[in-house]
Formats: structure tokens, sequence, C-alpha cells
């Protein structure tokens, strides 16, 4: 098992380095000389020139390529074009409003996603399957942002069920108060797609040899479903909430932006107005090596579910 | 046909209708309106070829057609204990299934949760039945595993399927099946996927576990030769309706369709080689088939060589970790000589590297080691372009006609690809007339040039990919179970083609097959393969006669006999077949 | 499809499974109107690129805000009444300076618009487009001068008085123009790819492998946000560059399935043994059998593009600032329907819902159609 972690971290290091150099091409190469991309953004020539010096913008592009690698390395990406802030400590402070948002938007969203699928894979074919399955179709079509600002406007703005936007500083405070229409908006968005999704994955297993054997067993149709069908229809939706979790982390930064929420995914946005290029950097790098962590726990639950993966 | 005793009498099927919807418009009918008895501690064959319904017929006895497309006739009835199973409600016959009446099925490996440990899969249905739950469900599990012979059952309690070989995962089908005493087992050709020694294990498997518990078992099969082994009853089936029916020994002494007649001739024979196979219309047209003389296959020494494999090896590898690679040997030393205008036999169960030795003649795989002297020259050595030339008279038919024609091509350019590609036919009208020629000699008629491969049955399909063999006038043609996915009526028309195709043309084949009867009735010399190796080569009839090697003689001892003198006596002395039913 | 046209005898042309699975689909009701649906779209997208409809999108037909015709002219009491401002950064402020007494989300509002000067880092913002503003001012005052604005515009007007209607269509024309090349693109590089890596396998599968694995590491968002970052320059062309070049992925990893799988087939080796060459036996034998696969994943990309362009053109970095597009309308709308007018985002959400909708049924239709059961 440690053994297989250490080869499958191994393995990450040629995915690792293409990430680098597609980050360092795209950024150096393409995005060319900071002080001609920050004239009229940083008028002060002084700094402009401390940028480029940290750069090595007049260096060979292997030693400009070898100052990202020990950036990376150190974890040390330098400060903030536009605020001078630390990289390192804007990620870390912007990590917990986005999680407060999307771990539980997440949860809530595979949850009642799962729960709706098995319901119209259950009933498949009948006229309650195709209303749901319709709905989501639309529901899918209109894009998140007429959402976003439809339910600020009417449940935050008329209403006054929700503060519009904002954020505040206890914990419980953001969770109940400020993340809940975030999260309401966000599971509305994302339960369409998901649903219709799961609904082939259980659909999919449905059809399988196994349950005409469950059925033929004289298994209760709750009991094939529940039993039978879950277990093997949960490996790809294991790997489609997995495929998400890295998102998590620049969160979903329409909905950052829209109610406020001081999280990564703002803090992108902003980066990328700015071309605040060493926090987008950051993130990036950060993201890649969170994807490459994710991948391998998903391949350890997959161990968990299905006895045919072989950890080798 | 009312049994004349009712109480011998456990399954009435009575006017049994179902269709399957196409689209909106179609349906079609799978079984009409079909009548028959099972009756109580007996075995019924239910036998047919594909498309006959006689699956159709068994999920409709267990309630398991698919609610969504398939509709059962309302005047019919399936009576179980006086109780009609089509009209009982989703509770009642939910406590049936797996209870008084169980199920298995041809494909073990799909049929188990691949996911779930086989003694949970077990232990569920006692569970869900009897009532037996923990520690107590797991000992009668075991007890179980033991009763259908699984060794170690107490470990393999805990093995998931993909650890069980074929044969053991169809065990423990069986023992999830008679798990709850039931009355009545269907049995749906459960031993077609299975290799022919494990197929007779099983088959002695089920009929042990019929007798011991008094059950009747509805066995499904295409195969007369396995029906003749174990049925009591025949219910022969073509196209949704009931042909034949009658006791095993009526059915195969004496029957009286004219299909049931050529079922049992299309197939060949052990002890017999006729010049040419009879066919299903044969026997439709007339009732009585022209008499054919034998034909004589074998060696006579001297005839001239077309092809030598010289320790052909053949290692597959696969990864592992990150610079590891782990070898497998699936041919291993291989030689033969192929005589011109003569058959190779290759037999084999699966996994024993048949199939990679007719792929790697044709450098589809490329060869770990050895040589094929082709034409005075080592066809594996030479560079691609070189084996062009030669590539293409050595030719291959697959197995599934299904999924060797490319389904976008018309047939028309099925055929012409391989002569543009070879340059042959100086230009277009000519490759097409050729092209209609051959059509014509595989019994095919010239419209079929611009069609597609979907508009064609089986047997059709693989005359236009024979078809496409012979364009390049091949010397060597490799037959990989060639006739394996086709129905026995078909299977022998395609025999027959073949064999005037090397009447008339010369040609050598490599007939690649599982199914010892046909490689006995094509072949002029035989080879066993296990496990990558060649155990025995000699000539068919020999072979059959005096079998030297051990594996060889496993082999031919599993072939079902069919109907035979010893299994008559059997039945006669024994009394268990039931002379109730007329 | 007539594929059979050799020679010259007389034939009865047969069914190819591209004519029974169009047949399917005409069986298919829904999936017909879908259809008919996308391709009065495209037909509006192109009238609309010629010229032959809303190439006047941009003039001032109508009072600012001018609603709906159904819901009649504003009564004149209203503050809206008043005469429509010019178009410049400087008059926008001033609008807001108004709104703020009734709006409290005038911060985020201007926050989200990225037009507050920025952070600490502050220096101002030098705007490059001044110039072209001035002299669009120019001008449209000019215009303004000498026409007489209607009260209502049929699906109503924006706060400069163009018709909503017309913008619509632009919209239309930027969003699907956007989302068909962007997924033609994408499409081709996948399906090449993804047939390189499918049928060769071992290192060049490695090699795509590789590159898929690192597109894939990071979200695709932040991808597509970070070229435009360093990109920095906006229009049409880049976002379908954008979009194109990073969205390559979902296709090629099915496409590669879809050849690993038929590489295999006998078919395929039936034409390796005749003596077919690797570049035949992947397009002309493999392709077409794969190609349904295609292009349903084309169709599904399309509707994650135009999704995307509409996001990308909301935040400021998709098409460029004289182009409408669906997201720049959402935009817009986002202001307007705090002060009550509605109609921009109702036209916006509408055009936008009917195309993703009729998409998205044409290709459940035409999943259904092409599934190939009949091999």
């Amino acid at each position: 098992m440690f053994e297989y972690i250490v080869r499958r971290l191994w393995q990450t290091i040629p995915t690792l380095l293409g990430v680098v150099l597609l980050v360092f091409f795209l950024f150096t190469w393409v995005g060319g000389d900071p002080a001609y991309l920050l004239a009229g953004k940083i008028s002060n020539p002084e700094q402009i020139e401390n940028i480029r010096r940290q750069l090595g913008v007049d260096q060979p592009i292997h030693a400009q390529l070898w100052i990202f690698i020990k950036q990376i390395a150190t974890g040390d990406f330098g400060v903030s074009w536009a605020t001078n802030e630390q990289v390192s400590d804007i990620f870390l402070t912007r990590l917990g409003p986005s999680l407060t948002v999307l771990v539980p938007l997440l949860v809530v969203d595979t949850v009642l996603a799962i729960a709706a699928a098995m319901l119209v894979a259950y009933v498949r074919g009948s006229v309650t399957d195709r209303v749901v399955m319709i709905t989501c179709t639309v529901g899918q079509s209109i894009s998140i942002l007429v959402y976003i600002i439809v339910f600020q406007y009417l449940l935050a703005y008329r209403l006054g069920w929700f503060p519009v936007q904002g954020w505040g500083n206890g914990f419980a405070e953001n969770l109940l108060t400020y993340s809940l229409l975030p999260i309401i908006v966000g599971v509305i968005v994302s339960l369409a797609p998901d649903t219709r999704l799961y609904r082939t994955f259980f659909l999919d297993e449905i059809n399988q040899d196994y349950v005409r054997t469950a059925r033929a067993k004289g298994l209760s149709e709750t009991r094939v479903i529940w039993v039978h069908v879950m277990r093997n229809a949960s490996i790809p939706i294991i790997t489609n909430v997995m495929i998400q979790l890295p998102g998590l982390l620049v969160g979903a930064f329409l909905i950052e932006r829209f109610f406020s929420i001081p999280g990564i995914g703002r803090e992108v946005l902003l980066a990328v107005e700015r071309s605040d290029f060493p926090v987008i950097k950051a993130v990036t790098i950060y993201v890649a090596i969170a994807t490459m962590i994710t991948n391998l726990l998903a391949d350890l639950l997959y161990k968990a579910v299905d006895p045919r993966v072989q950890l080798k | 046909m009312i049994p004349a005793n009712k109480s011998d009498t456990l399954v009435s099927v009575r006017d049994l209708g179902v269709s399957f919807r196409i689209d909106r418009t179609n349906r079609i009918e799978a079984v009409k309106r079909i009548s028959f008895d099972i009756p109580a501690n007996s075995t019924v064959a239910l036998v047919g070829e594909s498309g006959s319904g006689k699956s159709v017929t068994a999920l409709a006895i267990l309630g398991l057609l698919p609610k969504e497309n398939s509709t059962i006739d309302p005047d019919g009835k399936i009576l179980y204990r006086e109780r009609n199973l089509l009209e009982l409600t989703q509770a009642e016959m939910r406590r049936l299934r797996g209870g008084d009446i169980s199920m298995i099925f041809q494909e073990p490996m799909s049929s188990l949760n691949p996911l779930f440990a086989v003694g949970f899969q077990l232990a569920e249905v006692l569970t869900e039945h009897v009532g037996l739950r923990g520690r107590q469900a797991r000992k009668r599990a075991v007890e179980l595993l033991q009763e259908v012979g699984i060794p170690d059952p107490e470990a393999k309690y805990d093995a998931y399927p993909f650890q069980l070989s074929g044969g053991q995962q169809q065990r423990v089908m069986i023992a999830m099946a008679i798990a709850c005493e039931p009355k009545l087992l269907i049995a749906d050709e459960p031993t077609t996927a299975l290799d022919v020694t494990i197929q007779k294990q099983i088959l002695e498997l089920i009929a042990n576990v019929q007798k011991r518990r008094r059950m009747s078992v509805l066995f499904i099969t295409h195969d007369l030769a396995v029906v003749g082994e174990i049925a009591d009853h025949v219910v022969v089936m073509r196209d949704g309706m009931i042909r034949e029916q009658g006791p095993v020994k009526q059915i195969f002494e004496a029957p009286r369709d004219s299909y049931t007649q050529a079922l049992m001739l299309c197939r060949p024979q052990l002890g017999r080689r006729p010049k040419r196979l009879p066919v299903i219309d044969d026997f439709l047209d007339s009732s009585h088939p022209p008499a054919v003389a034998d034909r004589s296959r074998g060696l006579r020494g001297g005839e001239p060589i077309v092809l030598e494999a010289r320790h052909l090896g053949k290692s597959f590898y696969s990864r592992r970790g990150l610079f590891g690679q782990q070898e497998f040997k699936a041919v291993k030393d291989v030689s033969f000589k192929l005589a011109k205008g003569k058959t190779l036999g290759l037999v084999g169960e699966s996994g024993s590297g048949k199939t990679t030795v007719g792929l790697t003649l044709v450098r589809l795989h490329e060869a770990s080691s050895g040589q094929v002297i082709f034409g005075g020259k080592d066809l594996l050595a030479m560079p691609a372009h070189e084996a062009m030339q030669y590539k293409r008279r050595i030719q291959i038919v697959f197995q599934n006609p299904y999924s060797s024609l490319n389904p976008r091509f018309t047939v028309g350019e099925i055929l012409m690809e391989p002569m543009t590609i070879h340059k042959l036919g100086s230009e277009r009208q000519d490759r097409r007339d050729m092209v209609h020629a051959l059509l014509e000699k595989v019994g095919l008629s010239e419209s079929a040039f611009f069609k597609y491969p979907h508009e064609f049955s089986g047997g059709q399909r693989q005359r236009i990919a024979i078809a496409r063999c012979l364009t390049m006038k091949p010397d060597v043609l490799i037959c990989d179970e060639s006739v394996s996915a086709l129905d026995v009526s078909v299977q022998a028309q395609v025999l027959n083609l073949l064999q005037d195709l090397q009447d008339e043309f010369g040609m050598s084949y490599i007939f690649i097959s599982h199914d010892l009867a046909v490689v006995k009735y094509m072949a002029d010399e035989i080879m066993v393969m296990s496990e990558g190796e060649i155990v025995e080569i000699a000539d068919s009839d020999e072979i059959y006669l005096n079998p030297r090697h051990p594996y060889t003689k496993t082999l031919l001892s599993a072939i079902p006999r069919g109907w035979n003198a010893a299994r008559r006596t059997a039945a006669e002395t024994g009394g268990e077949s039931h002379s109730t039913v007329p | 499809m007539k594929r059979a046209a050799i020679g010259t005898s007389i034939h009865i042309e047969s069914p190819g499974l591209w004519t029974l699975a169009w047949k399917r689909f005409r069986q298919d009701r829904v999936g017909l109107v879908s259809l008919n649906i996308v391709a009065f779209f495209v037909i509006l997208m192109a009238a609309s690129w010629t010229g032959l409809i809303a190439s006047d999108w941009s003039k001032e037909v109508g009072v600012s805000n001018a609603p709906p015709t159904l819901l009649g002219p504003r009564v004149a009491s209203t503050s809206a009444e008043r005469a429509p401002p010019a178009r410049s950064r400087a008059s926008r402020i001033d609008d807001r300076s108004e709104e703020r007494v009734v709006d409290p989300l005038a911060d985020i509002l201007a926050d989200i618009r990225g037009e507050r000067p920025t952070g600490s880092g502050g220096t101002p913002i030098v705007d490059p487009l001044a110039d072209v503003l001035a002299e669009i001012r120019a001008e449209s005052e000019r215009a303004s001068a000498a026409e007489t604005r209607v009260s209502t515009l049929i699906f109503g007007g924006d706060k400069w008085g163009r018709d909503v209607l017309a913008k619509a269509i632009k919209g239309t024309e930027t969003s699907l123009f956007v989302g068909l090349s962007a997924a033609a693109l994408a499409a081709l590089l996948g399906t090449l790819f993804g047939a390189l890596a499918g049928y060769f396998g071992r290192w060049i599968d490695d090699f795509f492998n590789w590159f898929y694995s690192v597109f894939t590491s990071i979200p695709y968002l932040l991808l597509i946000l970070s070229i435009a970052a360093v990109l920095n320059q906006k229009g049409t062309i880049t976002v379908v560059l954008i979009l194109g070049l990073t969205g390559w992925t979902g296709i090629f990893r099915l496409v590669r399935a879809e050849y690993m799988k038929h590489r295999v087939r006998e078919y395929v080796q039936a034409a390796d043994a005749i003596g077919a060459s690797h570049l035949r036996r992947m397009f002309v034998h493999i392709f077409p059998n794969v190609s349904h696969v295609v292009l349903v994943q084309l169709s599904l990309h399309v509707v994650l593009f135009i999704k995307s362009e509409v996001v990308l053109s909301f935040l400021g970095f998709g098409v460029g600032v004289d182009t409408v597009s669906w997201g720049s309308m959402l935009n817009e709308a986002q202001t307007e329907l705090i002060l009550g007018y509605w109609w921009q985002l109702a036209a916006a959400t509408t055009a936008m819902a009917l195309l993703v909708t009729a998409f998205g049924l044409s290709t459940d239709a035409f999943r259904d159609a092409l599934d190939p059961k009949l091999k």
C-alpha cells in the first residue's frame, strides 16, 4: 500500500513537469515581458524593474525556468504584482471561505443527485422520468449567470431572506448566513447535469446480467437497486465527484464574485483582470498538484469499492 | 399433448405467446402460442437455433422479461401447481423466484455481481427465502459450495467472481440456484461459454443435483449432443413455434418432424465423414435427403509442403510497475508443416494459444521467435513491404461474421478493396466482373454488391468474408473458429462451401476450432494444443481412434456423445424415463 | 449516403447505416423539432453575419430602457424618462451616483464590472479605448440629435435605447459562431490525437496521455482564464482559439477509447490481412465507425463552449467591446434588473435557453438514432 502510494507519486512527476512547462511557456513566451504588460497598470518604473529582475527576464530561457522551478519547490512565488501581498499568504487566507461554500455544496449536490437519479432510473420510461429529464435539459440550458442574477435579486434583494452579499468573521456565521444562498444557487446549477449523468450510470448497470440474476434469485427491487446496482454505479460516480474536487480549490468563482466571498476563485478573477501573474501561476500549480493527489485518492477509493482493482 | 396423470406435471405452459416492440410501429412475435409440460422430477430439453424463442420462453416462466418492450399474450397460461404464474402479483412471483423456481445463465462471469464476494451473493438467497442470517447463512452457503464441488469452499466463500474460473463461477451459480430446494431449475445454455472438458463436469453436476434433489430441470440448448446425454423429454423449437416434442428416445430414434431430422444430421458426426453435409433445405424440401458418399481424409505422405512453421513462439508482455514487464508465453516452440490442398486442424481449449498461432502466421501478431517458411522464404523475417506480396497468399477468415466486415462499406467495396490494394485485375470493370463471379461462387446473388453487411444473416456474412479472401487467390486459408458462431444448420452450409472451394482451387486450410467434431470432419491432420504447446499431431482418423497424449484423451472423452447405446440401456433399465407422458 | 456509385450497371440503392440512423431520427418528434430550432438559429446566425438582419443593432432607436411594446410606454413621471445618456465612462459614473441612492448593490456591481480602480497597488488606470469611445460618443450624439426616439420597442430597449431584439440576434451570431467553430477545432484536435494514440498505442499513446493529463490537471476554467490573462487581448477569434485549444481533452479520451476498441476488431484485422496501410485502416476503415461518437461530442461541445463564451464575455475576457454576445448582454442586464428593467435579461436568457435546449435535445435524439445496435 505504502509502496504503491510512493510509486504513484513518483509517476506523477512527468505530468507535474508538463504542467510546469505549460505554465512557464504560457506566462513567459506568450505572456511576454512584464514591463510591456504592466505598462499603464503599474506606473512605478522601479517596481517593474524589480519584477523583471526577479523573473530573470534578461537571462536565458533555461535560467528563467530554473527560477520558476525553484519558486515551486520552495512554495515562494514572491509577491503579488498588484497588492504586494505574499502569494502564499493570499492562497492560505482565501482557502477557508472557498471551502466553506464549496464542500457543503458538493456534498448536498451529490446526495440529491444520486437520490434523484436513482428515482428516475427506477421509473425509467415513465412520465415522471420524462418530465424530470426535460426539466433537467431545460434547467441546464440556462446560464449559471442567470441563476445567480435572478436568485440574488429575488431572494436577497427583493425578499430579503438572505444577505445580498458579504462575509463575516466566524465560521458558523459564514456558513449559516452568508453561504446559504450561494450554496442553494450552486446546488440548483449542478443538480441538473449531475442527475442526468448519474441516471445514465444507473441505467447502464440496470441492464447488466447480474441484475437479472439478482431478480432471478427473488430479491426485492429495492435490494436489487440499492445493493447490487448502487455498488456498481458508485464507481463512475466516484470518478465524477473526484474530478470535481480540485475544482473546489479554484471555487465556483462566479458565485464567489457575485456574493463577495473572499475565496480563491474571486482572487483568480481579480488576478486575471490585473495581469497579476504570480498569483495565477501559483494557483495553477497548486491546483495541478491537488488534482494529482485527488487522482491518487480516487484510485485508493476504487480499491475500497472494487475488488478487481489491484494496486500494483 | 395433455399429460395423462396430472399430479405428475410440475409446470404446464399453455398457448404462451410473447411479442417484442422493436420501434413505434413494429412488433415481432418471439413465441407463438406454444404449449408443453415439464413433468416432476425429470429433465426437459428445449432445443432450437438462435431466434427460436427458447430463452424468451424460459424468461417468461420466471417473469423476467423486460417490461418496457415485451408483451405476453393474455390468453396464455403458465400453470405451476395449479397456479397461473402470469397472474401472480410481483410479490408472489418474487417468493417463487429463487425459491421454487430458479435459473442459471449462459455467461457465469457477467451473471455474478463483480463487486460482491460469491459467499455474500449465495447467502443473500438464503436470507431472502429461508431467513438464515449471519453465521448460519455462512455455514449453509459453505455446505452448498461443497455440494457443487468447489474446492476449499471455506476459503472460496470470500472469493470474488473474477478470482474463480469459468467453471467454478457456473458452479457458484448452480449452488445459488439450488440453495432453497427449488422444484424447477431453468438452465439457459449453461455450458455454451465453457470449454468442452468443463462442460462435461457441469453437465454431470446438473444431472447429479437433479437426481439427488428430485427436482425438474428445463435445459435450454442449441446442442443436440448435449440433449441426448441429459434430457428425458425434448421440445424442439423453431421461429417461436414447437416443431416436435416427446420422450428423448422417440426424438432421437424416430424423429417425425423434418426440421428435427435435419438438426440431427447436419452437425458433423464423429463416426462418419460424408462428402457433403446435409443442410436443412434437403429435409424441408423432400422427406428423404440424398445419400452421399463418404470422403476420405488424411495424408498419404509425399504431398508438397506450402507452409512450414519452425519453432514458432509468441510472448505477450504486461507492464509491471514503472519499468518492469511480465512475460506471458502464449505460444511455445510450435512447429508443423502444411501440405498443399490439405487441411490442418488445430484444436485446443480457450487460452491454448491456437488463435495466436493463426494470427502470427498472417503477421497480425509479430512472432517472438521462430520462422514461417512460405514460398522458400522466411515470412517473419521479411520487411513489411516485401511481405505484402506474400501476405496476399495467406488469408484468414475470422470467428465473428458480425464484426469482421466493416459495417460502413458495401459488399462491393469490401470485395474490391483487396484487389485495389494489391493491383489485381486490370481495370475497374475487370474487377467488378471478378467480384460478381466470386459472389456467385460463394452462393450470393449479384445484387449483394450494393448492399451493406447489416442486411445479411450471419451465414451470408461469413460467405462474404470468405469471398473477400478469395479475391486475392490465396494458397493458404486460415479459418479461425470460422463456423463457431453459426447455428448448426448454417454451419453445415459454410463447411460445405469451404470443402467445395478446396476441391476446386486446391487451397490448403488451417482450420482452428474448439469444436472437435467439426475439426475431425474437416481436417486431414490434427494438431492438439494445450497451454501454448503442441501436445500431439497425427492424422485425423488416427487421433480419434488412438489418442496417445493424456490431454488428447481427456479432450476426446469430454465430447458429448449424444443419444447412444449406453444411454439407451441406462434409460431402459434405470426406469428414470417417464412413460406417463406420451 | 450514396457511397456505392461505382460502375455503370443499374442497381438498387441500399440504405447505409447513416441513412438508417436518419430514418430513426425522423421518427423522434422531439428531436426533429429541436433540430429545426437549431437550424433556425444557424440561419439567423448566417443572416446576421451577412448583414441581412440586425446590422443596425447599435443604432439608438428608442428611449433609454424602452419597455417592450406589450407593456406600453412608461408613464412620464418615472425618472427614466430622462434623455438617454451618452455612452462614455464619465456618464456611466454619473449614472451610478444617481443610482446609489436606491441601490445597495452598486458597489458590488461596480466591482463585478471591474470598473473600480483596483487594489492598493492603486495607480490610475489609463483607458486605452478612451479615444475610440470619444469618437463613438461624438458620432452617436450626432445621430441621436437628428432622430426622434420611439417610446416602446418590440422586446424593449437597453440603457442606450438600442433594440434588445436586434442585440439578441447579434448575440446569437457571436455565441453560436464561437460555439460552432471552437467545437469544430476541439473535435478536430481531439479526434486526431485520439486516433493516433488509440490506434498506435505504445509510446505514441504514452505521449498523448501525458499531454492529456497535463491539460486535465488544471481545471478547465482556470486554464481558460490563465490563457485569457496572458493573451490579454479580446476578440471573437481569440475566444475560439482559447476554447478550442483547451477543450479537446474530453473528445480525445473518448475517441482514443473507441480506436482502442476498434483496432482489435476483426474487420480491422481483416483490413490488415488484405494489406491495407495504417492510414487507410485509421481513417477509411475505423473512422466512419467512430464518427457518430465524434458527432455527438461535437454537438455537446457546442453547448459547452456557448456557455463558456457567455461566462467569459460576461467577465470581460471574451469578445471585444464592439461585439454583442449573450454574455455582454447579461452583464448589462444585471444592473438593469435592479432598476426593474428585466427585458434584456429575459431576451438573452430566452435566446440562449432555447438554442441550448434544442441543441441538447437533438443531441439526445442523435445519440439514440446513431446507437449502432445494428451491428
